[in-house]
């Protein structure tokens, strides 16, 4: 009689801990993006709150719109005492800049309001305009030292990379706090913090970019990283039945139009992935496999104008979809 | 006595465990939605239930509709209707109008946890 009553005793916990985990989750609206940000486990809720306020720490320090952030002070010729993040994302930022061969670049921001994507008051530039200000964008300088910087004939501008940044520090800020379990969808950009609550690898899809924003290209089973994806049906505008992305080429000064149709990159540093997809996008297909080949510190998802699949060999296993071809190192 | 006092309240705690178990299941296994409006969850509805509901927030109101499985905003007083051109849907990427701070989630067995892009 003991022996069932213990039993029964184990069986019913069994089935009752399943509904106690705690889990607490919010929405912000700041980068010019919608958050989502989800955590398990004790505490969470308190987790959450310090999460929205590290947000609105880091949107004050990096915002390129607000006159008082250091960043348009950067870009409007004061030397400017630099945060911590600040520092961090430039110094950063100026590094991937030489690591990418220029394909990733922070300092092309005049030519990004050339275009009206920073407004959404879209034009198409003359030849002269475009080659006038590529000419400037490449004698600008940058210096920074100290924590001191000042841009010469410069502007900078993060939004390539700040989201995946912030996705960065609150991970690590989360699991220095003592968080095992969370999800941060910043605006398309995702990262984790260790694995679902059951134990299981999340599951992160990726948008197609012919279906709308209701279907799904594929599925990643990832563990603890960032995913992020770059891509041209991210925003564009059309004139005289061209498609113009907002992705530039650094290199041309005109949208990117490499052959990629998104690119998709997994990797530990939220930083890194959100910069190397837009990298990535920029150099094309084969550039991109080089590029990953020569490194090890991500992974990545292609997809090509014409709708071929190419996912590098560390994804093989932990990407779902119909069919696709995989880089080798 | 002793054991049988045990006995029925394990028994009782199984069966309550089987039947909360049982119901979490079926509600997660169909596609539910989450409807976000300024940073919180004000309602999650099940897509099978058709029904037409308004939220209202400080920033403005969207009038949300749900229909054959499918969720769409049928009437919003945001200026750019972003969140109308999106039309119905019954999954992917959230449903969002950024300027009434509204977010339509989707959630339930075959959706994944996340989405990028």
């Amino acid at each position: 009689m003991r022996r069932y009553t213990a039993l029964l005793l184990l069986l019913s916990l069994l089935f009752l801990c399943g509904c106690g985990q705690k889990k607490a989750a919010e929405t912000v609206f700041a980068m010019d993006t919608v958050m989502e940000l989800t955590v398990w486990g004790s505490d969470a809720g308190n987790h959450v709150k310090a999460a929205v306020e590290r947000i609105r720490e880091l949107e004050a320090a990096l915002s390129v719109t607000r006159a008082d952030s250091e960043l348009a002070r950067l870009n409007a010729g004061e030397t400017v005492a630099l945060s911590a993040d600040t520092e961090s994302l430039l110094e950063r930022s100026l590094a991937l800049r030489e690591e990418t061969g220029g394909a990733f670049d922070p300092m092309i921001y005049p030519l990004v309001k050339l275009w009206g994507f920073t407004t959404g008051e879209y034009r198409v530039p003359a030849e002269t305009e475009i080659a006038e200000m590529l000419a400037k964008v490449r004698t600008g300088t940058v210096e920074l030292e100290d924590g001191m910087a000042a841009a010469h004939g410069a502007e900078l501008d993060f939004g390539a990379v700040a989201k995946g940044y912030a996705g960065a520090v609150l991970a690590r800020e989360m699991k220095a706090a003592g968080v095992e379990s969370a999800l941060l969808q910043l605006g398309g950009n995702v990262q984790t913090v260790g694995l679902k609550p059951d134990s299981s690898r999340w599951r992160v899809g990726i948008r197609d970019p012919w279906g709308g924003e209701d279907s799904y290209l594929g599925v990643l089973e990832v563990g603890e990283t960032a995913v992020v994806t770059s891509g041209g049906y991210q925003r564009y505008f059309e004139e005289a039945g061209t498609r113009y992305c907002h992705i530039l080429d650094p290199a041309t000064g005109y949208p990117a139009s490499s052959g990629l149709a998104s690119v998709t990159i997994v990797a530990e540093d939220g930083f890194l992935a959100d910069g190397l997809s837009t990298a990535l996008y920029v150099m094309g297909l084969d550039a991109a496999a080089e590029f990953w080949r020569s490194r090890d510190d991500f992974e990545a998802v292609l997809v090509t104008d014409n709708g071929r699949i190419y996912v590098t060999g560390g994804l093989r296993d932990c990407f779902a979809c119909e069919e696709f071809q995989v880089i080798e190192r | 006595m002793k054991t049988k006092y045990w006995l029925l309240l394990f028994g009782t705690l199984l069966l309550l465990g089987v039947v909360l178990t049982a119901v979490l299941f079926t509600g997660s296994g169909s596609t539910r939605a989450e409807i976000w409006s300024d940073g919180k969850l004000v309602k999650t509805v099940n897509l099978g239930i058709d029904q037409i509901f308004t939220v209202d927030a400080e920033t403005g109101s969207n009038t949300i509709e749900v229909k054959d499985g499918a969720i769409r905003v049928m009437e919003a007083d945001c200026p750019d209707h972003i969140c109308m051109e999106r039309g119905a849907c019954s999954g992917g990427a959230p449903i969002v109008c950024l300027p009434n701070r509204l977010v339509i989630r989707f959630a339930g067995a075959a959706e994944p946890d996340a989405s990028a892009g």
